[in-house]
């Protein structure tokens, strides 16, 4: 049963003095995928850009590029997106995770161009040794990939703290493992860079997650932040989400904007501003409501 | 086995340019050794000093000079560093063959077509990866490989590429490394060629070497050739990270050869879809962008961008429109990746059915080796490989291969992709049948811009002059201070310390802190030297400025103004430390006299120009101003005043005007006429109003003429009140009355025509 998710997420800029130009590329839009079914989007741009561009990337999530060219002070993005999510099934059967490694390697055709970039060592997942200290004992001769993932999910949430003062988007993976702390960004680097240096493809996933209320308690609003996690590639089974934040395979309550390599592929707002120097300050909300709660 | 030729012992049993593996010297050296006349290491060392001069003066000296005026991060100091050279020209060239070279430039270009058709494959269908000849982990780890397959740029993917070719122990030619990113080498090239039929023309001529000036001809038209579809007059620019990028001096030298605006990332902007030069009023339109920026320094919106907000913004979106050609495309840097040359010749038989006949170097490779001068009188050659750099431009379907190239000298040791050695060897082809091919085409020629010149340019042309005046100001008053010491130096203590208090304000108006001195520390000796320290540490830092500013404007400056930049940017030692020479300071002010008289004499006179000359006259006037107020100020004792409007006329250059006007000892009242009133004196405050009128009229700028007018007609009325009987009434008065109007034309400038500051700033994210 799909649930319906209404997602207003809103980012502010304030320059302190006026701009001339400014040039932004967004990933807000949601893309469509097998559990997933965008009802609505709705970009709102102030101040209204003088040329906007939507578009797939190359790895086919939609992106939008505005820009203003008129002096600003400040700018204002709210996407309000409107979805069905369903529910994505871990199948009961498998393969073992290191047919899937040799499937993937052999890959030939359309599907070697689909594996491709997400068995990449890319700057933000480096094929660290230490890396194995996580997949080794999870990764075992033979055992299925779903099992595997599982296991390398449950023992991330168990050896990482999450902790929203420790990293950044710059923070390299290597003090995340050194730390054993970071954000769900970090963690969803770290999952890929793991998978990957075991030949298995894995996607950096972005997107929302509803975070559920104590009981009695009325939902914030304003408290939910854009989310991160993974997808690994098990062969005929298809792509498997799974987020080590949370420890969830599946994913419960996750909506996902798109994917990439790393967060570089896939950042929700980037741009530049040509102007004087001034104090930049950056507001973002995310808002994540459940429209029809079973 | 020792030429006959040279005094030369090549390594035994690897192949050599000059001496077969009988010992005997190849025939074509024996031709060559006629040619050069002599190798005699006398001459050759003389010769390499010839070189290292004629380099310095096309600006390689001032570059590295000022990029080492400020201490670097090793702490190395501008004085260590100025002495070394950016690089030195072997005196003797590396000879090819006609019938050899034709083979390397079928080989090479055979690589170039290879390479972009590897291009398109790994930027659209990525055959290599989906057959299997690639693996894909491998292609999507290489840092700035993205797949942005969504649009084919709009001209070719590779207009420019080089090659470095070396040959191996047997003589055969391997592949050292591509370069399709921004290809670096062929300003070089030009240049060494140019310096070096300066110093061995006889040579080039009686050898029939192929001549290598014809490629920035070529270059210039691939780059026509390479713009969007459809336009008459395509514009291109050259773009580069300025002149803090290592390769800058190659940059300014080339934009100069092919006749294109030099522009940095804040002189241009995407709108609309197309990328726009700002220029004084408002923007104008580019077409082609050569870019000497790295594909992943390009564009700060780009994902795995280095350098934060650095670089063009939105330019690599604007390009998949269609109405800008990036040469070479974005993206393109990823054929130069180490990682993928192993694959390159498999990759060419699969795409283009072709086996490349340049095979690629294994690491640890022995390599060949050529002569190379090293000065020693017993042994003055030393046998060393040596790397060539090949240049090649696509003309439409056409590749021209560059008749030359550089050779990179390896060290003992060095991996021929990064020579250390710092020594280039000229490239000479011999024999016939090498000849660049101009392309005759009927494409219309690249417009000029113009008259129009970027804000960028007319900004630092202003402070130029501006600089130029104020260290001209700074050196010429230690200067006449330091003189009448010299002859006096009794002077120190004169009339109670009146005259060391006297120049002592003179010297901090040549500082540009104009403040009457009352009261001082120690003796009037200590104050006097005291201000000339201080004097020649501003004069130091104008020169600095005065250098910073040139470099980034070079290619509007006349080709000697390289050679008086490299002077003064060496002078700069000479004003730290120890007590300056007179002497040194002579040459100086020669040198800034060569510079301002090339300004004058040399520049055309537009737009860019004006800039130049209202910096330079603005600060004259508050100079003028400046030497004025700090003598006036003072109320001297009588016998203190004859040294003291020396000194003041001395400083601006108008001691003789002076005493050939009025054949008089020193009336102040006289003095004053002489630099404020006197419009006939180049130096007085009326001629360089009479200049600041010109230039506001020549920019059609009303509110500045009205400004100029505004000080001119307050001055004089100021002037006429408050100087009588050669004092002044009230300074307070004075100074409100004559330099105000003018410092508010300075400020009224600067908002004109500067006011947009344009520094790109990379959005947080979260």
């Amino acid at each position: 049963m799909a649930r319906r998710y209404r997602i207003v997420h809103r980012t502010e800029y304030q320059y302190g003095r006026p701009m001339a130009d400014g040039f932004t590329t967004t990933h807000l839009e949601p893309r469509e995928r097998e559990h997933q079914h965008i009802v609505s989007v709705e970009l709102a741009i102030d101040p209204a850009p003088d040329e906007l561009e939507r578009s797939l990337d190359a790895l086919g999530n939609p992106v939008t590029r505005f820009a203003v060219h008129r002096p600003h002070t400040s700018l204002v993005v709210e996407s309000t997106v409107v979805v069905d999510v369903g529910l994505q099934p871990v199948p009961a059967e498998s393969p073992p995770w290191e047919d899937v490694a040799l499937l993937a390697m052999a890959a030939r055709d359309d599907l070697a161009n689909e594996l491709g970039p997400y068995l990449a060592a890319t700057f933000s997942t480096p094929f660290l040794p230490e890396l194995a200290l996580l997949t080794e004992h999870e990764f075992t001769p033979g055992r299925p990939i779903a099992a595997a993932v599982s296991g390398l999910c449950q023992r991330m949430f168990g050896a990482f703290a999450f902790d929203a003062g420790f990293s950044d988007v710059t923070t390299p993976i290597a003090d995340v493992l050194a730390a054993r702390r970071g954000v769900c960004q970090d963690f969803a680097h770290v999952a890929c860079a793991a998978l990957r240096s075991l030949g298995l493809p894995a996607r950096y996933v972005s997107g929302y997650i509803e975070t559920m209320p104590s009981p009695g308690e009325a939902k914030l609003f304003g408290v939910d932040a854009s989310h991160a996690w993974c997808s690994v590639w098990a062969g005929d089974q298809g792509w498997l989400d799974f987020d080590p934040t949370n420890d969830q395979m599946p994913p419960m309550n996750h909506i996902t904007v798109g994917w990439g390599r790393d967060y570089g592929d896939v950042a929700p707002v980037r741009g530049v501003v040509i102007g004087p120097s001034g104090t930049q300050t950056l507001a973002v909300s995310v808002d994540v409501v459940s429209e029809n709660r079973q | 086995m020792t030429s006959d030729v040279l005094r030369y012992v090549p390594s035994p049993g690897r192949y050599d340019e000059v001496v077969d593996a009988d010992g005997t010297t190849r025939p074509t050296w024996q031709a060559v050794a006629k040619a050069l006349g002599s190798f005699d290491p006398a001459v050759l060392l003389e010769r390499q000093r010839q070189a290292d001069r004629l380099l310095d003066a096309q600006g390689t000296g001032h570059l590295v000079h000022e990029i080492s005026l400020a201490p670097d991060r090793h702490g190395v100091t501008a004085v260590a560093r100025s002495v070394s050279h950016p690089w030195r020209l072997d005196p003797v060239p590396l000879v090819i063959e006609a019938p050899e070279f034709r083979r390397l430039a079928d080989g090479a270009t055979q690589r170039m077509r290879a390479l972009a058709a590897l291009l398109v494959d790994l930027h659209g269908p990525r055959r290599l990866v989906t057959e299997g000849v690639l693996p894909a982990p491998l292609l999507h780890s290489i840092a700035g490989y993205r797949p942005v397959s969504e649009h084919a740029p709009a001209g070719p993917w590779l207009v420019h590429y080089a090659l470095d070719v070396v040959r191996d122990a047997a003589g055969v030619w391997h592949v050292v490394q591509d370069l399709t990113d921004s290809p670096t080498g062929l300003g070089y090239s030009l240049l060494n060629r140019t310096v070096l039929a300066r110093v061995v023309p006889d040579g080039l001529r009686t050898l029939g070497v192929a001549a290598v000036n014809d490629h920035a001809d070529t270059l210039r038209r691939a780059l026509t050739a390479a713009a969007p579809a459809g336009l008459r007059s395509p514009r291109a620019v050259v773009l580069t990270a300025g002149p803090a990028d290592p390769t800058y001096v190659e940059h300014s030298y080339l934009a100069t050869r092919l006749g294109l605006h030099l522009v940095e990332a804040a002189d241009v902007v995407m709108r609309a879809g197309r990328l726009w030069l700002r220029v004084l009023d408002g923007l104008e339109p580019i077409d082609v962008v050569y870019r000497r920026v790295l594909d992943a320094r390009l564009d700060p919106l780009e994902p795995g961008h280095l350098g934060g907000g650095s670089g063009v913004p939105g330019i690599v979106w604007g390009a998949t429109g269609g109405r800008l050609t990036l040469a070479n495309g974005y993206g393109a840097g990823v054929a130069e990746a180490p990682e993928l040359a192993p694959y390159v010749v498999e990759a060419a038989r699969h795409l283009l059915g072709e086996f490349l006949s340049l095979p690629l170097l294994q690491p640890d490779a022995a390599l060949g080796s050529s002569p190379v001068f090293v000065g020693d009188d017993a042994v003055p050659f030393a046998p060393r490989p040596v790397v060539l750099r090949m240049q090649l431009a696509r003309i439409g379907d056409e590749i021209v291969v560059m008749p030359g190239g550089a050779g990179r000298v390896l060290a003992v040791g060095d991996d021929p992709r990064r020579p250390t050695a710092q020594v280039v060897k000229d490239v000479w082809v011999v024999g016939s049948g090498v000849r660049s091919r101009p392309v005759p085409v009927n494409a219309p020629p690249q417009v000029d811009f113009g008259g129009s010149v970027p804000k960028r340019v007319a900004d630092a042309l202003y402070w130029l002059g501006r600089a130029a005046e104020r260290s001209e100001v700074a050196t010429r008053a230690v200067r006449v201070v330091t003189a009448q010491l010299l002859q006096d130096p009794m002077l120190s203590t004169f009339e109670d310390g009146a005259w060391a208090v006297g120049v002592a304000s003179l010297l901090r108006a040549a500082q540009g802190v104009p403040s009457a001195i009352s009261e001082y520390e120690g003796s009037s000796a200590e104050l006097v030297s005291r201000e000339l320290a201080a004097t020649c540490t501003s004069a130091a830092g104008q020169l600095a400025a005065l250098v910073q500013e040139a470099t980034s404007v070079r290619e509007y400056l006349s080709t000697t103004t390289g050679r008086v930049l490299g002077r003064l940017a060496r002078a700069y030692p000479l004003f730290v430390g120890a007590a300056t020479q007179a002497d040194d300071l002579d040459t100086v002010l020669v040198d800034l006299a060569a510079l301002s008289g090339l300004m004058m004499e040399s520049t055309v006179r537009g737009p860019s120009w004006r800039f130049l000359d209202l910096g330079r006259r603005l600060e004259r006037a508050l100079g003028v101003l400046g030497a004025v107020e700090a003598s006036m100020a003072l109320h001297l004792p009588p016998m203190a005043q004859q040294p003291i409007a020396d000194a003041v006329l001395g400083a601006n250059e108008s001691l003789v005007a002076y005493r050939r006007r009025y054949r008089s000892e020193v009336d102040f009242q006289a003095v004053l006429d002489l630099l404020l009133r006197d419009d006939a004196n180049p130096r007085s405050l009326a001629y360089q109003l009479d200049r600041l009128r010109e230039h506001a009229a020549g920019l059609g700028w009303s509110g500045g003429a009205a400004l100029v007018e505004r000080a001119s007609v307050n001055s004089l009325a100021t002037i006429d009140r408050e100087v009588v009987n050669g004092r002044i009434v009230s300074l307070d008065a004075f100074v409100l009355g004559v330099r105000g109007p003018l410092l508010e034309l300075a400020a009224a400038i600067v908002q004109r025509w500067f006011a947009d500051p344009v520094n790109p700033t990379l959005m947080r994210g979260h």
